[in-house]
């Protein structure tokens, strides 16, 4: 399966790129990364508990950083498997100065085989896309605190307005 | 095919189903109709440790017609839509949306709130009721409220339902005056699911010409939607082909079409505007 897009991230592309080959970073940022562990040079040992709606899966594989050209490209190479199915595929990042931040291209061919692929073949798609998307939103708050200052918290926002709504139609029942 | 150990409670009220859900936010699942959810257990893609079972809550199914609204309750099954006298002459499109779902048995088990609320991208009630501008009633443990449906679905899977919350009843305007309403559907050939579904509500002015028109579709991107494009489009034209076809052209506009084994994003976003179109025809002339 080839995937394919694009995100705007408003930051400079230095930071970003800094961001993409950082473990402490990706850990934060991958959504369901419970462990990201270096286990040569640029190569990661990694555990991630994902899904989408009632779905999910535990996923235990390696990660390689490849063609390392900072800061304007990257290429992942990933190979994973968990009870649910496998994944093996590679991507290329590519990293553009725009206005005031940085736009990444990702393509990525992937390999998706096992009970995922064989009755949640229609949605494999939707779901990489929406995990990037998450990827790419988190990837863009940690890119935009300066180096050493305290990551970012990725759920407060959703908590925040979760809260805040509650409190909204508690106001309007009463 | 053995799911993993869970337990199940079959709460007599959805009060204690509230409750019993919100005991365990992370483990806990609701049950309706289950022919999603138990599939996903059998092969262990779902494991949730315990099951709450709103099916055989009885006041949750029912089907009603409350001053200018029509209510109907989460458990209602896709056969009692489908079989329902009343929806059949006073808002058409339900029923014959719950007929193109699976076949009997699923008909028999499968509820209209639990395909809601789980937002498959293929389900079919998601287009219907964006294409009748529903309201959705979630009660959860600070008490009730009520969303869009529009508003509602998310993304894939992923919906406004909060953790702890559960779908109650689906609220949807009586239609009036003129109106004609059609479902269109191409399933896929081995699960039955919308490879495209279009859902389209009419209403006409007098003079015959499209006053304003609701357009659900699914099947076709993550999560089903509504065409404000097309329904724009049509609007205020005779709904002659020529005006369908101009219309149909924006289905796909600002979606990202799904892609996978069996339909290319291409032939979807096709597919997607030959069925539009039909549902388009097929609504108006069953114009009364």
């Amino acid at each position: 399966m080839k995937l394919e897009g694009s995100h705007e991230l408003d930051a400079p592309r230095e930071r970003v790129y800094q961001c993409l080959v950082n473990p402490e970073v990706l850990q934060r940022c991958i959504p369901g990364c419970e462990r990201l562990e270096q286990t040569a040079e640029n190569t990661f040992s990694a555990t991630i508990k994902t899904g989408v709606g009632s779905i999910k899966g535990v996923f235990n594989g390696t990660a390689r950083l490849e063609d390392l050209r900072e800061p304007e490209h990257l290429r992942l190479v990933v190979d994973g498997k968990g009870a649910p199915g496998f994944l093996k595929g590679s991507g290329d990042l590519d990293l553009a100065s725009t206005e005031g931040g940085t736009k990444v291209t990702y393509t990525a061919d992937v390999q998706v085989g096992g009970t995922i692929a064989s009755v949640g073949q229609r949605m494999i798609q939707g779901t990489a896309k929406m995990m990037a998307a998450q990827f790419f939103t988190s990837l863009a708050a940690e890119a935009k605190t300066a180096v050493g200052e305290p990551p970012p918290q990725h759920g407060f926002f959703r908590t925040a307005l979760r809260w805040f709504s509650g409190w909204v139609r508690r106001l309007f029942r009463s | 095919m053995i799911p993993a150990q869970f337990d199940y409670k079959a709460p007599a009220t959805l009060d204690e189903a509230v409750a019993l859900l919100n005991s365990d936010l992370d483990g806990a699942k609701i049950l309706a109709g289950g022919h999603s959810l138990i599939p996903a257990m059998k092969l262990r893609l779902a494991q949730p440790q315990l099951l709450v079972d709103i099916a055989r809550i009885k006041s949750l199914a029912y089907i009603r017609e409350e001053g200018d609204q029509i209510l109907i309750g989460a458990t209602t099954t896709h056969y009692q839509l489908e079989s329902s006298d009343l929806l059949k002459q006073i808002c058409p499109l339900l029923p014959e949306c719950a007929k193109s779902i699976g076949d009997v048995q699923v008909r028999n088990k499968g509820t209209i709130g639990g395909s809601i609320a789980h937002s498959d991208p293929a389900g079919d009630w998601p287009a219907a009721v964006l294409a009748l501008d529903a309201d959705l009633v979630l009660v959860g443990p600070n008490g009730e409220r009520t969303v869009k449906v529009e508003n509602f679905f998310v993304d894939l899977l992923t919906t406004d339902l909060q953790p702890g919350e559960i779908l109650r009843e689906v609220r949807i305007k009586k239609p009036s005056g003129k109106f004609g309403q059609a479902y269109q559907k191409v399933p896929h050939p081995a699960s039955g699911f919308a490879v495209v579904g279009v859902a389209v509500h009419l209403t006409l002015n007098d003079d015959g010409s499209c006053k304003s028109a609701g357009i659900g579709v699914t099947g076709v991107a993550v999560k089903a939607y509504r065409a404000r494009a097309v329904e724009v489009a049509l609007a205020g034209t005779n709904l002659d082909d020529n005006a369908a076809s101009a219309a149909v052209a924006h289905v796909c506009d600002g979606i990202d079409p799904n892609s996978d084994l069996y339909a290319s994003s291409d032939y979807r976003c096709h597919l997607a505007q030959v069925h539009t179109r039909r549902a388009i025809q097929a609504a108006k002339a069953r114009v009364q």
